[in-house]
């Protein structure tokens, strides 16, 4: 499937003498996408620093000095994306998967999530039970809040980072490599920003685990970078410290 | 103490001296009745005036303290060096050999040799530092080991510092030190010098200069500042290997790469000794709160554009929990049997040995696996009964947290004290660089437990320290 | 070098420079209170020197009366007023401990052993003519530490921007020393002061120590024109503003010449010189001493801040 998008952030930046961004908002061509063209554009990305990061990344820094006002990031670009039922494989420079085994404050194991469950039955599998089971248990106080009291629906509070680090916790506590996958999820006129899992099988590297959605990514996930959790992986990090979330839009675009 | 008395530096269990202190003993005996008094009081105005100071943590902020300094020498000869440094060569080797693999193929952990769970889920392992090229390869460009004698041919490595070993300046200003007070020693003996330091850690610095850098790499000391217990030493390094000493705030980071901020504007900065830790670098990186850093540091450093000297995520080797796995790590990258021993290390996750432990704690010493300086730590033989249930109860509570090692005796040295000169027990601390080469100063800090029989030798816990020679042959 | 550097390298000067002019304050204070002969009049005085020094609000927070005990506390060891001497010499240390190595060792050392020296005192056993003898001893501290600076110091861009801060320093001081006491200086027509203008006369000079070198210059009595001509345009007496501004201007060009270029510092010098280069003291009177005096000191503070700005004081 071809995707055109373009991703929009506004960020109040205040004025401070300096301010320096990071960012993991650069798509590499896998397996199961082509990037065709990809561009940021932002102040002082011209002069930014490209390099890769600890988890195989294309990752950005880029500063501004005496910034006034607003930061407006914007992403543009065009991918190809083919239905690998999930499977990523390996890539170049993924860095070596026992390192996804390391727990982190936000990947904590939820013992219910995993009890019962066993590597013997083929890890495939496993796997596709794990989903099951965190799509259900994230997602069900969610129904029951959005049919709530006031008899209206509302929007869930839940993020799909969450159905992230309650399969990655899990996966870490079964000791299988799981990390955080942050990109772009097509849902038929619209995109919007994501995140997901990749957890690994020896016989097939990294495999994708859409656990918010219960399904493994296929055409409709474009995949922007992958971390230890939702913190490592951050679209956009930032010196000073920003207080609001950023107003931010993803809009599809015809080809 | 128990057992027999333990290994003294300068006189044999029969009374006779030992063959480096017999020039020494002589001079010693020269001295007029008041000489040495009036020696250590004049020791202790050099160091005042000098402002070497360090702070107390505890006490009041901005209290500052001299380190007491020992007149009398101790003294290495030029065989015991040999073998010593030797043995330290392999450790670092070794060391270094670690943090690249453990930070790329990882083949030690794949091999089983050293326990995964025990590198990938340490708080000092840096996941930030995978796949990062450094300049030729090195991680800890500047290393102090601790080592402990326990008789003539019987040394241990205590611990192998890896982040940011201090010490450096009180071996450098001991000596200035020992040659004033004591000029007419040195024409006696002959010592290897010490004072080549600041210039070899030049070197090492330069020649791990990011590429394009240039000849002549522009240095600098990162330090968190004034209040820092060690301000001095960062003043003094880079005072005397002509490098910036910068704060967080006077460095800054633009199109990736490192400026100081200068009356004459933005100047590049190639390769910065930091003496800030790992977790205060970079807020954009590491813990946002931090005032100290420098914001963007550490992408720099991955885009290749600066040396950080030394690398972040060291410390996963000179973690007290690493370190029963040295010699294990030293067989594995370099084929090789350790020279220099560990100390046998009792593993309180362990049932069988967290048992022994509990049982014998009075005559065992106790340390915190992230402990330093001596902080949290139990010396069973030297600890009341209380003290005792107090550590036990923390074991059980937290085994994983503590390692447990037997009290070693640890050699004495003679120490000018009030009532005259006494043994006292001694470690020592070679300083070792990394970079074009491995340069090992001769010498490095003794450090002194002043009060009798204590074995605890940190400044912050009442230690002194001795000048070091290292007898050239 | 370091913007910090240099911002503590002229704050390092400015220090010693406030610790001694704090003295020769207190020591002016303590003197007039001890002749003054009206009831009260001990008091005045001493609260003239605090207004002088512009601590007298402070001062107000914490004692109800200004008598030498209380005042010399507060000038010499109270850690809350910030120009005490203890305050002053702590602050210079502070800045030397920050800047060790760009200061040679006889500098740090004179700074160094200062701070331990006064950290001793005993703030009880500073009276009477032990306080006269640590008023000598401050100004003997400054005198030393500026004694090792002009003798071992590298005349480079650490020495400028040494040099600016203790003159800059310096003007201020002298300005608020006339000000404090500027209208017994107004011409009158009453052509031969009286024994309290005498006696206020006196006290200015001294607290410029310049009551001796007067006389060298002027071979005259105490006069009031004179004393302000002496404190703001003669070029000889080296705590005059006309002096001290010179300095500055002297020291930029120094700079100038390392860095090439002119910087903002030197605009807002020329700021400062062009109300004393050409000016004569009938004018000044005509355009009123004290208003002069006032917009002096603004414009002197304008050449720190230009400083800062052009020089990455504070990056």
């Amino acid at each position: 499937m071809k995707i055109s998008l373009r991703h929009t952030m506004r960020f109040s930046l205040g004025s401070p003498a300096h301010a320096a961004e990071h960012l993991l908002l650069t798509p590499l061509s896998t397996p199961q996408q082509k990037v065709e063209r990809w561009s940021i554009e932002m102040p002082g990305i011209a002069e930014a620093a490209a390099f890769r990061d600890a988890f195989g990344n294309r990752a950005h820094l880029v500063t501004q000095t005496r910034p006034e006002g607003e930061l407006v990031v914007t992403i543009s670009g065009a991918v190809e994306t083919f239905d690998k039922a999930g499977v990523l494989g390996r890539l170049e420079y993924d860095p070596m998967p026992a390192l996804f085994r390391r727990a982190t404050a936000e990947t904590k194991a939820d013992p219910a999530l995993i009890e019962g469950l066993s590597p013997v039955g083929g890890r495939i599998a496993l796997l596709h039970e794990l989903m099951d089971r965190v799509h259900q248990a994230i997602g069900a106080p969610a129904q029951m809040q959005v049919q709530g009291a006031e008899g209206q629906a509302q929007d869930s509070e839940l993020e799909p980072q969450d159905f992230a680090h309650a399969f990655i916790g899990s996966a870490r506590a079964l000791r299988i490599p799981a990390r955080y996958v942050t990109g772009y999820v097509i849902d038929e006129e619209t995109a919007s920003f994501h995140a997901w899992v990749e957890a690994w099988d020896e016989g097939l590297g990294w495999i994708g685990f859409d656990a918010a959605l219960n399904l493994c990514p296929a055409e409709t996930h474009v995949r922007l970078a992958a971390g230890l959790d939702a913190t490592s992986t951050m679209p956009i990090r930032a010196v000073p410290v920003w207080g609001e979330m950023p107003a931010e839009t993803v809009e599809l675009l015809a080809e | 103490m128990p057992g027999p008395s333990p290994f003294d530096e300068m006189t044999n269990a029969d009374g006779s001296v030992r063959e480096p202190y017999l020039i020494l003993e002589q001079w010693l005996k020269e001295q007029p009745p008041q000489a040495l008094g009036l020696m250590a009081a004049d020791a202790e105005g050099i160091f005042r005036r000098l402002g070497i100071t360090f702070a107390v943590y505890g006490s009041n902020e901005g209290t500052e303290k001299l380190i007491p300094f020992d007149i009398i020498p101790r003294i290495i000869s030029a065989i015991e060096w040999r073998r010593l440094s030797k043995g330290i060569e392999q450790r670092v080797r070794a060391l270094n050999a670690f943090l690249h693999d453990i930070y790329h193929r990882q083949e030690i952990l794949k091999a089983g040799r050293v326990p995964e769970k025990l590198i990938l889920n340490n708080s000092a392992f840096c996941p930030e530092m995978m796949g990062l090229e450094p300049a030729r390869g090195i991680y800890s460009h500047i290393i102090g080991v601790d080592i402990v004698r326990v008789g003539p041919d019987d040394f241990y490595v205590l611990e192998d510092n890896l982040r940011t070993p201090s010490g450096v300046s009180y071996m450098l200003e001991d000596r200035e030190a020992m040659l004033q007070l004591a000029p007419d020693l040195f024409q006696r003996y002959k010592v290897a010098p010490v004072e080549t330091y600041p210039e070899n850690l030049r070197r090492t610095m330069e020649s791990v200069a990011p590429a394009g850098a240039g000849s002549s790499p522009t240095l600098a000391v990162l330090t968190p500042g004034i209040y820092n217990s060690a301000y001095f030493e960062h003043s003094f390094l880079a005072d005397q290997m002509g490098a910036e000493l910068c704060e967080g705030q006077d460095l800054f980071v633009e199109n990736g790469k490192v400026y100081a901020r200068t009356t004459m504007g933005p100047r590049r900065i190639d390769v910065i000794y930091r003496r800030i830790d790992d977790d205060f670098l970079d807020p954009l990186t590491f813990r946002p709160d931090s005032m100290l850093g420098v914001p963007g540091l550490f992408d720099a450093y991955r885009a290749g554009n600066v040396t950080l000297v030394n690398a972040p995520g060291t410390g996963i080797a000179d973690d007290k929990a690493v370190y029963t796995y040295v010699p294990e790590i030293i067989e594995f990258y370099l084929g090789e049997k350790a020279l220099l021993k560990n100390v046998p290390t009792y593993n309180c996750t362990d049932a069988e040995q967290r048992a022994y432990v509990l049982e014998h704690i009075a005559e065992l010493v106790v340390k915190e696996v992230h402990g330093s300086g001596g902080y949290g730590m139990l010396v069973g033989p030297a600890s009341t009964a209380e003290m005792h249930d107090i550590f036990r109860a923390k074991i059980l509570a937290r085994p994983d947290n503590y390692i447990v090692q037997p009290t070693l005796a640890l050699s004495t040295c003679p120490t000018f004290v009030d009532a005259g000169i006494a043994p006292r027990h001694v470690d020592l601390r070679p300083y070792v660089l990394v970079g074009d080469q491995i340069r090992i100063t001769p010498g490095g800090l003794t450090r002194v437990a002043l009060t009798e029989g204590s074995l605890v030798v940190n400044s912050s816990q009442g230690g002194g320290t001795k000048d070091t020679w290292v007898l050239e042959e | 070098m370091l913007g910090r550097t240099a911002q503590n390298l002229f704050w390092l000067s400015r220090y010693v420079e406030r610790a001694e002019n704090m003295a020769r304050l207190l020591e002016v204070g303590y003197r007039m209170s001890l002749t003054s002969r009206r009831e009260g009049g001990a008091s005045e005085h001493l609260m003239s020197m605090l207004q002088a020094a512009e601590v007298d609000e402070e001062f107000a927070k914490k004692h109800k009366l200004a008598d030498v005990t209380s005042v010399s506390q507060f000038m010499l060891f109270d850690e809350t007023n910030p120009s005490s001497v203890r305050s002053c010499l702590l602050a210079a240390r502070t800045n030397a401990r920050t800047v060790r190595t760009a200061l040679t060792t006889e500098m740090w050392e004179s700074l160094n052993s200062a701070w331990l020296e006064f950290a001793a005192i005993d703030p009880r056993e500073t009276t009477g003519s032990r306080l006269v003898e640590l008023l000598q001893w401050v100004k003997t501290v400054s005198h030393r530490y500026r004694g090792a600076l002009l003798s071992t110091f590298l005349r480079d861009d650490g020495y400028a921007f040494s040099q600016i801060g203790n003159f800059v320093e310096r003007a201020d001081n002298t300005a608020r020393i006339l000000d404090m006491k500027y209208y017994v200086l107004l011409p009158r027509t009453d052509l031969i002061g009286g024994d309290v203008d005498i006696q206020q006369w006196t006290l200015i000079l001294r607290a410029a120590s310049a009551h001796r070198s007067y006389r060298h210059v002027y071979h005259d009595r105490y006069k009031a024109w004179n004393i302000a001509d002496y404190l703001i345009l003669r070029p000889e007496m080296p705590r005059s503003l006309i002096f001290s501004v010179g300095w500055i201007n002297r020291t930029l060009d120094m700079l100038e010449e390392i860095y090439g270029g002119k910087a903002a510092g030197h605009a807002a010098a020329a700021d400062v010189t062009s109300m004393l280069e050409g000016n004569s003291m009938d004018r000044i009177f005509a355009y009123g001493l004290h208003e002069f005096l006032t917009e002096f000191i603004a414009r002197n503070n304008k050449v720190t801040e230009a400083l800062a700005e052009s020089y990455n004081f504070y990056g």
